[in-house]
């Protein structure tokens, strides 16, 4: 996936009011809370086959780190 | 020789909590995006002097206006929040209802599998010709476990009880069982303190999630796990639970889950491939009622059912434990 599509479907599936930019840091959103890390596991789980825990939930900061996490092979 | 459940019967408190009433309670959180994907309007709690067994008796008073207890010979009553250390609450409701005093009653331990594993209990007392009819009692206050500011705990988890009667028949409408469990996710859903571990006098506040709050005397949820766990096991357990019945998966006329909260179901019904109209979600007017979900989901069910059509319902329960179990059941009344 590219990252900017990442960046659009991220802000969809999570209903993010704002624009997700690479280094916009999810855990100083207003909309972030446990049912969007609840979703954003799903998400992931579904679009990249890995299974987000609770201490990378916790570790996570910006989507940079998120596709870190994700692993950045998975985008291009 | 077989089993059949006869009748349910549910009550919330009567206390309800709407999702106004929680942004007013926190005037800093949008409740509507949180109705939207987890699907709950309302949840009721109980007050400070109302405790499971209040809600229970009202459950089995409602059964009973219905059907006879005369023949009750046997109580399974499941909760975690029990009356007492001890006595057993289940003899405190054989003495409350005047169920026959030749009759066995005894409580068990377990959360959102709590149901399930009372129907295959129920239906092996009955195959070994130990009981006959069997009063299964789901009742649970976890709005006492809660923080005040636990926000989100608060948000899913509602009391309530149900009872449900199941009898002997000359047909088996209870089908084959299976189990699972996983120890080491103990402490992912869990109230550490109050049992053997005393109440602290002044427990320690713990942040977690997103600005929820908790003390060990509280109610403690670890949300991505418990997610990650049922995604993970629930669904192939599913198929491993339809194939133990023997029959196809089209065959199942509805699938009745835990109704833990409606985005993790939907998670799991399209993963399963089951069609909206297979698969029972309705958390809107209650929430998570942990082990009662289950027989308030299948009376909500049966209400619908066209009379003497015999449909087949696949039972999952899954939650604290960690503990999953699922079953086959078959209904042709409404209960």
């Amino acid at each position: 996936m590219k990252k900017t599509e990442f960046l659009t479907r991220l802000k969809e599936e999570l209903e993010f009011e704002s624009n997700l930019e690479i280094n916009t840091n999810i855990k100083e959103l207003d909309d972030w809370d446990s049912m969007a890390a609840m979703v954003l596991i799903g998400f992931v789980s579904d679009e990249f086959g890995i299974t987000l825990n609770a201490d990378d939930i916790a570790a996570i900061t910006t989507i940079e780190s998120l596709i870190q996490k994700i692993g950045q092979d998975k985008f291009n | 020789m077989g089993a059949i459940i006869k009748g349910i019967e549910y009550v919330y408190p009567e206390r309800k909590i709407t999702n106004q009433d929680l942004t007013n309670d926190y005037p800093d959180y949008d409740f509507s995006k949180f109705e939207d994907k987890v699907g709950i309007k309302n949840r009721y709690w109980v007050r400070d002097n109302e405790t499971a067994l209040d809600l229970a008796k009202k459950a089995c008073d409602m059964l009973f206006e219905k059907h006879s207890k005369q023949k009750i010979d046997y109580i399974l009553y499941c909760t975690q929040s029990p009356e007492y250390f001890l006595p057993t609450t289940a003899c405190i409701l054989q003495d409350y209802l005047k169920i026959n005093k030749n009759t066995g009653a005894l409580d068990f331990n377990l959360g959102c599998s709590g149901f399930v594993y009372g129907l295959s209990l129920a239906k092996g007392l009955i195959n070994s010709g130990q009981a006959k009819n069997i009063l299964l009692v789901t009742a649970e206050t976890y709005s006492k476990y809660i923080h005040p500011k636990d926000r989100s705990n608060r948000a899913i988890f509602g009391d309530a009880a149900a009872a449900t009667l199941i009898t002997y028949d000359s047909k088996e409408y209870i089908g084959e069982f299976l189990f699972g469990t996983d120890g080491s996710g103990y402490d992912k859903l869990i109230v550490k303190n109050g049992c053997s571990n005393p109440l602290e006098l002044v427990p320690n506040e713990i942040t977690y999630g997103t600005n929820n709050m908790y003390t060990d005397n509280h109610l403690y949820m670890n949300g991505p796990e418990v997610f990650n766990f049922t995604n993970e096991v629930i669904p192939n357990f599913t198929k491993e639970v339809i194939a133990k019945n023997e029959i196809e998966f089209e065959n199942v006329n509805q699938f009745v889950f835990h109704q833990a909260n409606a985005f993790m179901l939907n998670f799991m019904r399209k993963k399963l491939k089951i069609e909206l109209d297979k698969f029972f979600i309705d958390l809107e007017d209650g929430g998570n009622t942990v082990s009662c979900t289950i027989p308030i989901a299948l009376k909500k069910y049966s209400l619908n059912i066209e009379e003497d059509k015999l449909e087949t319902i696949a039972l999952i329960g899954f939650g604290v434990g960690l503990s999953w179990s699922g079953g086959i059941i078959s209904i042709k009344h409404k209960l």
